[in-house]
């Protein structure tokens, strides 16, 4: 029993929500063994309309700004772009 | 017609009296941010000699569709420094018909909840039941239009987000057919289930924004055709077989209030009715979870912290965390089959008993949820909080159209009645839902 309040999770909170998600999963898994797999085809979903053609999305969708605008840190040219992303070093 | 410009003014004022912005939720605390550049934008509107088809209407946007310009936060402090750099296919749309974007609504962090209190920045609370739950995730949406700061808003549903809180604040709430509404902007929870759709004081004002908001998008890959003509819901239909869904409800005023608001109108219209039984609709909480477990993980790989804000498992809440750790524990043990690949094929079997009860009657009616609202930080369980979903989820895993609509009060609590037809008949879903209005 917990509320759902949003509060600050502790390292040991996590371990525990960890085991309890894992349970709860555990649970929908037993449940859902009991009926019978054979009887029902493979989910495939064919969307051949959908289907994209290379170069079908304008430039504007993938522009820079788009991709890099929220990035904590980028670099910066001097147009006032930015390039790429500056990953954290050592931290991999 | 109404200056968008003085309904603006008056929305706003309410606002400033009732809720409290990133407060401390002692008010109602369904806005996150309003848009600054509002009134400027009202005046263009009423300036134009040829007005959108949403002219004049305030529209409040729930806290996981972009904005352009906007705090899209998602309700969390993982993104509570991003700012929309593109609006959203439904959010052009809505500003092309003159719309006006009043401000970005409060919800579950995103949208992991049914409850609306698990946002980073306060519970909603529900205007029409204070003390209670207005229900989520999209919490913020429906309590803004139920106080009354909005006249209508976009809320997401991929298990019961718009339907839920539209019942508990008495509104109604759609969930349109799954592809027929672009996601193209939307911050996805879970990608196969996920759909934008409008919750209104009126099924009228629902369907207008609807009406804007739906059709292809080629930025959606899952995108479909689809057309809401607003004459046609307004006509009676001249036959009809509704369907009640049989399934054990705890609380029996709850079915008893729907049923007997079935009868009433299928008397008064000469409607058939009849009772239908989804046979395996008792595993649709099982199915639905571990899809959306691994759904969401794979989501947020995105959320590293390199491109927006800060790394999700840092900054995120319990029920967050949840869904992302109990995500990594079956996404690696998946090797089995045990987990999404059985859900998945579980959910074939939910679709083909849906569709063929949508063979024998018009529309599956039942309550919105089996329960009443709990109290804002009540403690329950996990499962208990699940339950919530128990009878919206089957028609976002079928991917049908489905709405909640207000019938009535138990304790002074709204009750919301689900009205759900088949794929793409969202027109006739509205049509019958005038008829209990």
């Amino acid at each position: 029993m917990s509320n759902f309040l949003f509060h600050k999770v502790s390292e040991k909170e996590k371990e525990q929500i960890k085991k309890q998600a894992k349970s709860i999963m555990n649970d929908f898994s037993k449940k859902l063994s009991k009926f019978d797999k054979q009887k029902i085809p493979e989910s495939f979903i064919e969307r051949p309309k959908s289907e994209r053609q290379e170069g079908d999305i304008s430039k504007e969708e993938f522009s820079k700004e788009i991709m890099f605008k929220n990035a904590p840190n980028k670099n910066n040219t001097l147009k006032g772009t930015s390039d790429y992303i500056i990953a954290e070093k050592k931290k991999w | 017609m109404v200056s968008t410009e003085k309904r603006l003014k008056q929305y706003l004022e309410r606002i400033k009296k009732q809720d409290t912005l990133n407060g401390t939720g002692k008010k109602i605390n369904s806005f996150l941010q309003l848009n600054p550049d509002a009134i400027k934008q009202a005046k263009a509107i009423d300036a134009k000699k040829k007005k959108g088809k949403l002219a004049g209407k305030i529209i409040a946007v729930k806290a996981n569709i972009n904005v352009k310009g906007m705090n899209i936060s998602c309700a969390s402090k993982v993104l509570e420094n991003y700012n929309a750099p593109y609006d959203a296919t439904v959010i052009k749309k809505i500003k092309e018909e003159d719309g006006l974007i009043i401000g970005i609504t409060n919800q579950d962090e995103f949208a992991c909840g049914s409850s609306g209190e698990t946002s980073a920045f306060g519970p909603t609370q529900n205007p029409a039941a204070l003390g209670k739950i207005p229900g989520g995730s999209s919490s913020g949406s429906a309590a803004a239009v139920a106080a009354e700061f909005c006249d209508m808003s976009l809320g997401s549903d991929t298990g019961c987000s718009i339907r839920v809180p539209g019942s508990f604040c008495g509104i109604i709430g759609v969930k349109p057919t799954y592809s027929s509404v672009s996601r193209y902007g939307l911050c996805d929870l879970s990608m196969s289930l996920d759909q934008i759709g409008p919750l209104a004081r009126t099924v009228e004002e629902a369907a207008l924004l609807l009406s804007v908001i739906n059709g292809y998008d080629k930025r959606d890959a899952i995108s479909q055709e689809s057309k809401i003509n607003l004459q046609k819901i307004n006509q009676k239909p001249k036959q009809l077989t509704i369907g009640i869904l049989d399934f054990p409800i705890k609380d029996k005023r709850i079915q008893d209030l729907i049923e007997n608001k079935v009868n009433t109108i299928a008397k008064e219209n000469n409607f058939k009715v009849k009772k239908i039984k989804i046979e395996n609709i008792d595993l649709a909480v099982s199915i639905y979870y571990p899809l959306v477990y691994v759904e969401f993980f794979s989501a947020t790989r995105k959320l590293d912290g390199r491109r927006y804000g800060k790394k999700i498992e840092d900054a995120a809440g319990p029920e967050v965390l949840r869904r992302i750790l109990g995500g990594a524990e079956i996404t690696k043990a998946e090797h089995k089959g045990r987990y999404y690949h059985q859900a998945l094929k579980a959910k074939k079997l939910i679709e083909q008993e849906l569709a063929n009860a949508f063979k024998k009657v018009d529309c599956i009616i039942s309550p919105v949820t089996p329960k009443l609202p709990h109290n804002i930080g009540d403690k329950i369980s996990v499962q208990e909080m699940y339950e919530y979903d128990a009878l919206t989820i089957p028609h976002n895993l079928y991917g049908n159209c489905a709405l909640s609509i207000p019938i009535g009060k138990i304790d002074n609590i709204p009750v919301g009645m689900q009205i759900a037809c088949d794929r793409f008949q969202d027109e006739k879903m509205l049509q019958i839902a005038r008829l209990f209005e």
